[in-house]
């Protein structure tokens, strides 16, 4: 069944987000506009991998390469060329498509954990592009001067102006999410995510579903990065190294795997506690991957997966073991 | 193309090895259109291997299949299934994670016909797909008794009713041929005799029916054809109430006086 509503955690959450924007841009504080658009960059790419994760099932690595293509697509189009920022934001989504399609094909023809490998090994490999293509990509320089986006040309380079660009685009990537998770393309996602055997059975063509969510990882991935490097204004290889994966793994498993809202949660978590945590000095890592351990341990499915059905009476015992045939029909 | 038989579904001289193990040897029966057939044979007797053969799920090492005089051998599972044929599977095969609704919903995967963009859109093109698969699916939930479990998780089912929403869910696109892999295994007698008036009614409707068990009333009182291996290959093959006659059979494996009287 297509729900229209969303539930009472992604309203909460969403809610809450939204109030902390306004807030923001009525305060004008310097640090939230930084901290929450930095945290609509990250959630804008976490959407992208959650599509992937949380409703295809397929672990993939591939999510920053899609921001390299993005990042680094902005910048030598802007910033070299000189072509208009809004170019720097769609046109690298198109390559990054393309690269999608390109490793999707063979990749997916994979079983088992081979294409989670080989997309970490693609992610392993853009890095040290970034760092190695030095004409390419400025290596471990980058490329700075990457301009802001404009309208009617009205330069959206002031952080407030920026801020709400970002969050436009996140609230995009999260209808894109909401609408497709609620289709049939979702429900074969989600199918094809726990059983591919009993999902071809039914004529559900679980290549080219699971094609359709690369790509669409693929667009927001590379729009979160040019957004990235329009946002920072320049562009180097940390931005897409194995800390960004991490990050983009713990948001989606922290907000809760599938959950509309969950990436929004779990990038905020990846952005404050950190920051929160500062006053600890040489401890603030510890205590930042002890609490993660704690958060696994106790919320498995994410902030958002928190089971509440055990306030309700169960129906009925939920385990059938097969029982032993009985004689005869008549 | 061979010459055509008007057979729904053909297997000519199939073969599968796993190993030194011949699994299916030289097996040989077609199924009549719009027929309800049975393939029986004790456990061991090669029987989900010829399901997994015929769906494509595995590959045959000799022979031919023939789906509608078009041969499938070496065709791959989906291409099959879009050419008609649904199965079951012989363990209990729940979505998880999905309601029984959302279960025969994904059955009806392929009664959409819109893409990314489309979905994205949510056009009237759309939302007519969606309101009619969301029509055909409460049909479904009623005719196979699942209205009231219709937002339940499917693996939170009983066992019998978890067997007629595979059922539904395989039923719902409409194939030509229903291919069922053990589906009385598990239950009552009561949901036994449900189960065989659902059949007959989803072959009433059109769909030929390929029924794979070791339940021989089951088998003898639902299917109009029945086809006997054991050990790999086919001992008697023809309209039940002869195959049930046929000393080899009775001796092999039915077993003296057994199934006469169960025919029609």
């Amino acid at each position: 069944m297509i729900r229209r509503t969303i539930g009472i955690r992604d309203a909460s959450v969403l809610g809450a987000a939204l109030v902390a924007v306004i807030a923001t841009l009525l305060t004008g504080s310097a640090y939230w506009t930084y901290a929450l658009t930095l945290i609509a960059i990250y959630a804008i790419a976490a959407v992208g991998l959650n599509v992937m994760l949380g409703l295809a099932g397929q672990v993939s690595f591939a999510q920053t390469t899609f921001m390299g293509i993005g990042g680094y697509g902005a910048a030598r189009l802007t910033a070299t060329l000189g072509w208009d920022p809004w170019w720097g934001l769609v046109l690298p989504a198109f390559g990054a498509v393309a690269v999608a399609v390109l490793i999707g094909l063979p990749l997916f023809r994979l079983r088992g954990h081979y294409f989670a490998m080989a997309t970490f090994a693609l992610a392993l490999g853009t890095n040290s592009l970034a760092v190695g293509a030095v004409l390419l990509t400025g290596g471990s320089t980058g490329i700075a001067g990457v301009p802001p986006l404009a309208i009617a040309g009205l330069s959206l380079g002031t952080p407030q102006g920026f801020l709400i660009v970002s969050w436009i685009v996140l609230a995009l990537a999260l209808a894109v999410f909401f609408v497709l998770s609620r289709s049939h393309i979702g429900r074969a996602w989600r199918a094809l995510a726990t059983s591919p055997d009993v999902a071809v059975s039914l004529g559900v063509p679980v290549l080219r579903l699971k094609l359709l969510a690369l790509i669409v990882a693929a667009v927001m991935g590379s729009v979160a990065g040019s957004l990235y490097a329009q946002f920072s204004s320049f562009v180097a290889p940390d931005f897409i190294n194995l800390v960004m994966i991490i990050n983009l793994f713990l948001i989606v498993f922290i907000g809760g795997r599938g959950m509309l809202s969950g990436p929004v949660l779990g990038a905020a978590f990846v952005a404050l506690i950190p920051q929160a945590l500062s006053f600890l000095g040489e401890w603030q890592n510890v205590v930042f991957f002890v609490l993660l351990l704690l958060f696994m341990l106790f919320l498995p499915r994410g902030a958002l997966g928190f089971d509440l059905s055990w306030l309700r009476p169960r129906p009925r015992d939920s385990s059938h073991p097969v029982p032993e045939r009985t004689e005869a029909a008549r | 193309m061979t010459s055509t038989t008007g057979a729904a579904l053909t297997l000519d001289k199939v073969t599968k090895r796993f190993g030194g193990v011949v699994a299916v040897n030289d097996v040989s029966f077609s199924v009549a259109p719009g027929s309800i057939h049975g393939l029986i044979g004790p456990n061991g007797a090669g029987k989900s291997t010829l399901v997994s053969l015929i769906s494509g799920y595995q590959r045959a090492d000799g022979g031919t299949i023939r789906l509608d005089d078009v041969a499938i051998t070496g065709v791959s599972p989906l291409r099959i299934a879009l050419r008609g044929l649904a199965r079951t599977f012989q363990a209990a095969t729940p979505l998880q994670g999905m309601t029984v609704r959302e279960n025969v919903e994904v059955g009806l995967h392929t009664t959409y016909t819109a893409g990314l963009a489309r979905t994205l859109l949510r056009g009237p093109g759309v939302r007519r797909e969606d309101r009619e698969c969301r029509a055909a699916t409460v049909e479904l939930l009623a005719r196979y008794g699942l209205t009231e479990s219709a937002d339940r998780l499917a693996a939170d089912l009983p066992f019998g009713q978890l067997r007629f929403l595979e059922i539904a869910r395989a039923i719902a696109r409409e194939p030509r041929i229903l291919l069922l892999d053990e589906p009385a295994a598990g239950l009552d007698q009561t949901e036994t005799s449900a189960l065989a008036d659902l059949l007959r009614h989803v072959n009433g409707e059109g769909t030929t029916v390929l029924v794979i068990d070791h339940d021989v009333p089951f088998m003898f009182s639902l299917c109009h054809d029945v086809t006997v291996v054991n050990f790999g290959s086919v001992i008697a093959s023809g309209v039940a109430a002869e195959v049930a006659r046929d000393p080899v059979v009775r001796d092999a494996y039915l077993g003296s006086g057994s199934a006469g009287e169960e025919t029609e």
